[in-house]
C-alpha cells in the first residue's frame, strides 16, 4: 500500500506538471506543426485563440481534475498514515 | 495620422475615485490591524483565507500595473507572441501548488525560504533571502515607479510629489494590515481591476459595432480584420521554436520561486483549500488577462475607425474609456490601474517582511520572542516600502530592468533549491550554496544589464533574460544534482537522518520513515541528461 501510494504520488505529480505546462505553452503545438495554423474559430485564426482558450478554460477544467485527485489522494494519504500511528501507539 | 492624447475628463472625479478607493484600503487594514495579535497572522493572515477570497487575492497579485499601462504597447510590438507570452502567467501558482506549496503549507512555513532553513540550513537561507528580496525590490521598485508616472500623467501632479504621495499612502495602509489585510484589500482589488478593463470595453464594443460586445474577453473576433489591415503580420509565428521553447526555463519556471505568490497559498485553511483557490485564481486571472487582449484589439479598431493614433500606446485602456464612456467610467478605469500596481506592491512588501522579519530574523536572532518578531515584521513591512519610494525618486540602472529579467534569476538560483530539496532528498546543502551562488552569477553575466560584452543571445531575448535563462536553468538543477551526489560521496554536508524525515513529513507520511523515498538516483539523472540538452541549446547563437 505504502509503494503504491509513493509511486502513484510521483506519477500524479508528473503527469499533471507536463499537462499544465503543454496547456500553458498550447502555442508551441502549432510552432512545431505549422500545418495547424489554417483554420478560424469565432472570427480568431486557430493557432491564436486556441492557446488563449487552453491558457484559461484548459487550465480551469485542469486545476478542477487537481483538485479532485488530489486532494482524493491526501485522503488516502492521511488514512495511511493514521493507520501507522495507531500501529505503533498499541 | 493624427494622433489622439488622452486628457483627464474630470480631474475631481479621477481624483475622487482614488481617494474612496484608499479609504476602503485603510479601513480594510485598520480591520485586519485588529485581528493580527500573532505571527501567523501576520504572515498568514491565521491560515484563514478561504478559496474565492484566496484566488482573487492570487490573482490581484499577479496582475500589476502593467495589465492596464503596459501590456497593450507589447502587444503591438510583439504582437500575438506576446500574448502567448502573458498567457502562460497562468500556470505559475498551479504548478508552485503542485510541485512545493502543498508541501509547504503542510509545514507551516511563512516564506519558502522558511523551508530552505529547515532543509539545508542558516548559510543556504540567508543567499536565498537575498536572490529573493532583491526580487522583489526590482518588482516593487517598478510599481512604485509606475504609479509616480501614472499619477504625474493622470492628475497632472510632478512625478516626485506624485511619489512622495502615493507611495506613502500606499506603504500605510499596508503595513498597518499585515496579511490579513494584503489578502482581503488585493481580493477587493482584483474586484475592481477586473471590473473597469471588462465592463467599460463591453460598452465600447457596443458602441463601435462589435457584435460580442456582452462578452469582451472572447468577443472581439470581428474587430481580427481591422488588426489584420493595420498590423498583416499580427498572428505570424515570427520566432523559431526556441523562442517559444525558452519561455518555459526563464517565464515558467521562475515565478514558482516568487515568495509572494507562494506566501498566497501559505494562507489557506489546508492543503485542499489552497488547491481549490487555485482554481477561482485561474477561472479570475484568465477573464483580467482575455480583458486585456481585447483592449488591445478595440484599441487598434479605434485607429481604424477614426484615424487618430493613441500616444503613448500604455495609455490605450484611458484613452478608449475617455473617447467612448462617460467621465465617472474612466475615472473607475484610473482606479482600477491604481488598484492593480497597490496589489502587488501589497504582495511584495509581505513577502520582504516576512523573508526579514520571520525568515531573516529567525537565523540571526532564533531566541527573540514572539511579540518582538512581530514588530520588526511590521519595520520590515514599512522600511521596505519606503525603501522603495526612496528608490524610485532616482532609481539604479540595474534595479529598472524588466521584472521579466528576474524571473530568470529566480528560476535559475531559487528554484532548484527549492524543488530539488522537497523531491530528493540526496539534495546537499553545500551542493545548493555553490550552484545558487556560481549560476545566479553566470545569469548576472551573461545579461546585457551588468557587463554587457559577455552576453548569450541577443536584443528582446538577451534583455528579458530568455536566453540567459536557456543556460543558467539547466545549469542550476544540474549542478545542484551532480555536486549532490560528489559531496555526500565525500562526506560534505551530509543530508542527516532528521532532514530526510522531515521530507518524508511533508509529503504527508506522518512517522513513517523510509530512506528509499525520494531518494532515487533514475530520474536525477534524467533531469542531469534534459538539463544538458537544453543548455547545449541554449549557447547556440541566437
Amino acid at each position: 500500500m505504502k509503494d503504491k501510494l509513493y509511486k502513484k504520488e510521483l506519477f500524479l505529480t508528473v503527469l499533471f506538471f507536463v499537462i499544465l505546462l503543454v496547456f500553458g505553452h498550447c502555442a508551441q503545438i502549432f510552432v512545431l506543426f505549422p500545418g495547424l495554423q489554417g483554420g478560424n474559430m469565432w472570427g480568431f485564426p486557430v493557432h491564436y485563440i486556441v492557446p488563449v482558450l487552453m491558457g484559461w478554460f484548459g487550465l480551469l477544467i485542469l486545476t478542477i481534475i487537481m483538485a479532485l485527485v488530489l486532494n482524493k489522494f491526501d485522503d488516502d494519504m492521511e488514512e495511511l498514515a493514521e493507520s501507522i500511528e495507531k500501529k505503533n501507539s498499541k | 495620422m493624427e494622433t489622439y492624447e488622452f486628457v483627464l475628463p474630470s480631474m475631481a472625479m479621477g481624483l475622487g475615485v482614488v481617494i474612496v478607493l484608499f479609504a476602503i484600503f485603510y479601513y480594510v487594514g485598520y480591520r485586519s490591524a485588529k485581528m493580527t495579535s500573532s505571527a501567523e497572522d501576520l504572515y498568514a493572515a491565521g491560515y484563514s483565507i478561504g478559496p474565492v477570497t484566496n484566488g482573487l487575492a492570487m490573482a490581484a497579485t499577479w496582475a500589476s500595473l502593467a495589465t492596464f499601462m503596459g501590456v497593450i504597447a507589447l502587444i503591438y510590438a510583439l504582437k500575438a507572441p506576446f500574448v502567448y507570452l502573458w498567457i502562460q502567467w497562468a500556470l505559475s501558482i498551479p504548478l508552485l501548488t503542485l510541485l512545493y506549496g502543498s508541501y509547504l503549507r503542510r509545514m507551516k512555513a511563512f516564506t519558502p525560504a522558511s523551508f530552505i532553513k529547515v532543509r539545508y540550513g542558516n548559510e543556504a537561507a540567508i543567499i536565498i533571502i537575498v536572490w529573493m528580496c532583491l526580487a522583489m525590490v526590482m518588482y516593487a521598485l517598478g510599481q512604485m515607479i509606475g504609479l509616480g508616472m501614472a499619477f504625474e500623467v493622470l492628475f497632472g501632479i510632478d512625478y516626485n510629489y506624485a511619489l512622495i504621495i502615493v507611495g506613502i499612502a500606499t506603504v500605510g495602509f499596508i503595513t498597518m494590515g499585515g496579511m490579513y489585510g494584503a489578502s482581503y484589500n488585493a481580493a477587493f482589488q482584483m474586484v475592481v481591476m477586473t471590473l473597469a478593463i471588462v465592463l467599460p470595453m463591453g460598452a465600447i464594443m457596443k458602441t463601435m459595432g462589435s457584435s460580442g460586445w456582452w462578452f469582451p474577453p472572447l468577443g472581439y473576433g470581428d474587430l481580427v480584420p481591422g488588426m489584420m489591415a493595420a498590423i498583416p503580420d499580427f498572428f505570424d509565428m515570427r520566432y523559431d521554436y526556441r523562442w517559444y521553447f525558452a519561455l518555459i526555463p526563464a517565464f515558467t519556471m521562475g515565478p514558482i520561486a516568487l515568495p509572494h505568490l507562494a506566501m498566497r497559498i501559505f494562507t489557506s485553511p489546508s492543503v485542499k483549500s489552497a488547491r481549490w483557490s487555485v482554481v477561482w485564481f485561474i477561472l479570475f486571472l484568465g477573464l483580467l488577462f482575455s480583458g486585456t487582449y481585447t483592449a488591445g484589439f478595440v484599441g487598434n479598431a479605434f485607429r481604424a475607425e477614426t484615424g487618430m493614433q493613441i500616444q503613448p500606446a500604455d495609455m490605450t485602456i484611458f484613452a478608449l474609456n475617455v473617447y467612448y464612456n462617460p467621465a465617472i467610467v474612466a475615472a473607475f478605469v484610473i482606479g482600477g490601474a491604481v488598484a492593480a500596481g497597490l496589489s502587488t506592491i501589497g504582495g511584495n512588501l509581505m513577502a520582504i517582511s516576512g523573508l526579514i522579519g520571520a525568515d531573516f530574523l529567525g537565523i540571526i536572532r532564533p531566541k527573540m520572542e514572539s511579540k518582538q518578531k512581530m514588530t520588526y515584521g511590521y519595520a520590515a513591512l514599512g522600511v521596505g516600502g519606503l525603501a522603495a519610494i526612496l528608490l524610485a525618486f532616482n532609481p539604479p540602472a540595474f534595479l529598472v530592468t524588466s521584472i521579466l529579467w528576474a524571473f530568470g534569476l529566480l528560476a535559475t538560483a531559487v528554484a532548484p533549491s527549492i524543488l530539488l530539496g522537497v523531491w530528493w532528498k540526496q539534495s546537499n546543502k553545500a551542493a545548493v550554496i555553490v550552484s545558487s551562488l556560481f549560476c545566479g552569477a553566470i545569469y548576472i553575466v551573461i545579461s546585457p544589464h551588468v557587463l554587457g560584452n559577455i552576453v548569450v543571445g541577443s536584443g528582446l531575448v538577451a534583455a528579458l533574460g530568455m536566453s540567459g535563462a536557456m543556460v543558467t536553468v539547466p545549469l542550476g538543477y544540474a549542478s545542484i544534482i551532480i555536486l549532490s551526489l560528489l559531496f555526500n560521496k565525500m562526506g560534505i554536508t551530509p543530508v542527516d537522518l532528521e532532514t530526510k524525515k522531515m521530507v518524508d513529513r511533508i509529503h504527508g507520511w506522518g512517522s513513517d520513515y523510509d530512506e528509499a523515498r525520494y531518494n532515487g538516483t533514475i530520474m536525477p539523472i534524467g533531469v542531469v541528461v534534459i538539463s544538458a540538452a537544453i543548455f547545449i541549446w541554449g549557447l547556440q547563437p541566437w
